[in-house]
């Protein structure tokens, strides 16, 4: 098995959380995130205001956010060298990651279609507006199932030195948990559950963000570990 | 029943080859313990799913197709009652990670069958990791947003209505091609991993996709989305299939023996 590939993969990981990043600071809908309680119009002018700014955020957002798929399929690769009992983790896995990269290329599209002619009724702009943060904030359950189905991969390793060290589960499970309060933003329209709350907005976020670095030396790690195992240069 | 056991399980020892193990494979645990774990994810996850549609989110059996600006608004405000929807739709999209687990181990048991290519199990993996979006999502999003403004404008409010039962009823593709898929390996597969009669089975199942075609075109009657023929009979023949392809999978996985080597 050649390994070059997944390196290539690797680095395009904090590639795509780089773009990510900026285009979630140009994208002022984030910083401070909108409310769910703002009134139809002041989403509307937001959207009017800001139109050129939206729509170069999530023309960035939608080229490059997708990115991070390689990176997911290298981690697929990793838990398929596990010695575990089969490879029903790796495929889950591999399930999930391709579920989560749908949804966030719909919330994309509808703040895209938001920001396409803003001067639409305003409650139409509210709509798609509560369209694309709904599908943004609420659906963790793919990203949790990765988590997951990482975690009890790494615990059933059974090799003498594990494809990946054993806090690596741990911290699988943390970040899950830590990115599952999402789901309630479909419950909560204003506090730490909101789309904009703490929770929702930026601790689900923040901990998504800090997993991705950290993955990245976990899985450098890992990836290096095969090329000396099979005699392959890295 | 015992006979059909014993013939399996001969064909099983005459049709197993015994590949040359890899480096790591020698350190791998004699166990099936990672399957059985997604295995329990089946009843969990069907739990969750009747759960949310039927008890909480009201939605199952479907609401009316045929209603009116004010009845979708009502829909949401009393039928379904808010603080429900939203909490179920919540629970649904937490819960539907354990989909994943679920298909995940179709795929680790078509990997073991014989004269059929990975491609199969690639499908169908595929398949519904695709189907998951407009299959069950989307009314989880669609709804969670209807119920978030019933004040709405009630033209919106009955587009939503619209949008997620037609998608939630009416995302037939996805399904089709899993059940083709499964078909299609579980009648070329020599050893037997599923009996035929799930495949035949399969075949209706294929046959009550299609009878839900009609739901785009009719709002009252048997192929309405809430219609006798459209929903109730394709749902009873669904969970009559889902009761038993999860008792083929759960005997599946029982037969496997402990030191098989699947292909990777």
């Amino acid at each position: 098995m050649r390994t070059k590939d997944q390196t290539i993969s690797l680095w395009l990981a904090p590639v795509t959380a780089a773009v990510l990043l900026l285009a979630f600071c140009l994208f002022r809908g984030f910083l401070p995130p909108l409310s769910p309680a703002m009134s139809a119009e002041a989403v509307a002018s937001f959207y009017k205001e800001n139109a050129g700014w939206i729509r170069l955020s999530m023309v960035i957002m939608n080229l490059w956010g997708i990115m991070l798929i390689p990176f997911y399929m290298v981690i697929v690769i990793q838990m398929k060298r596990m010695a575990t009992p089969s490879h029903v983790f790796a495929y889950a896995y591999l399930g999930a990651a391709s579920g989560g990269g749908a949804l966030l290329a719909l919330a994309n599209l509808f703040w895209l279609m938001a920001a396409f002619r803003p001067d639409r009724g305003a409650e139409l702009i509210q709509l798609l507006n509560d369209l694309g943060w709904m599908t943004f904030t609420a659906p963790i359950g793919m990203i949790v199932a990765q988590n997951v189905t990482l975690a009890l991969a790494i615990l059933m390793d059974a090799r003498p030195q594990p494809v990946f060290p054993r806090w690596v589960a741990h911290y699988s499970i943390v970040t899950g948990i830590l990115i599952a309060p999402g789901a309630l933003a479909m419950v909560y329209q204003s506090g730490p559950f909101a789309w904009d709350g703490l929770f929702a907005f930026w601790i689900r976020n923040s901990a998504f963000a800090l997993y991705i670095a950290v993955m990245f030396f976990v899985v450098r790690a890992a990836i290096r570990q095969q090329a000396v195992e099979e005699g392959v240069p890295a | 029943m015992s006979a059909t056991m014993m013939d399996v399980s001969a064909r099983l020892a005459s049709a197993m080859p015994t590949p040359a193990p890899k480096a790591h494979i020698q350190y791998r645990r004699n166990s099936k313990l990672d399957q059985w774990i997604c295995f329990w994810s089946i009843p969990v996850f069907y739990v969750f799913f009747g759960l949310v549609f039927v008890c909480l989110t009201r939605t199952m059996p479907p609401p009316s197709a045929n209603v009116s600006q004010a009845g979708a608004i009502s829909f949401f405000q009393s039928v379904a009652g808010v603080t429900n929807t939203h909490i179920g739709f919540a629970l649904l999209v937490f819960s539907l990670g354990f989909y994943a687990m679920n298909n995940a181990l179709v795929v680790v048991q078509m990997k073991r069958m014989e004269g059929v290519s990975q491609a199969m199990a690639y499908a169908y993996i595929v398949v519904l990791s695709l189907g998951a979006l407009p299959g069950c999502m989307f009314i989880a999003i669609v709804y969670s947003v209807a119920a978030m403004r019933p004040d709405r404008d009630p033209q919106l409010v009955s587009m939503l209505y619209d949008m997620g039962m037609l998608s939630y009823v009416g995302s037939l593709g996805c399904f089709v091609a899993q059940y083709v898929v499964f078909v299609i390996a579980v009648l070329l597969d020599k050893r037997r991993i599923f009996p035929k009669w799930i495949a035949y089975f399969s075949i209706w199942v294929i046959f009550t996709e299609i009878l839900a075609g009609p739901i785009f075109a009719f709002k009252t009657g048997p192929f309405a989305w809430d219609g006798a023929i459209s929903f109730w009979l394709g749902t009873v023949v669904w969970v009559f299939w889902q009761f038993s392809f999860t008792i083929c999978l759960y005997k599946a996985i029982k037969r496997q023996p402990l030191d098989e080597v699947v292909p990777a």
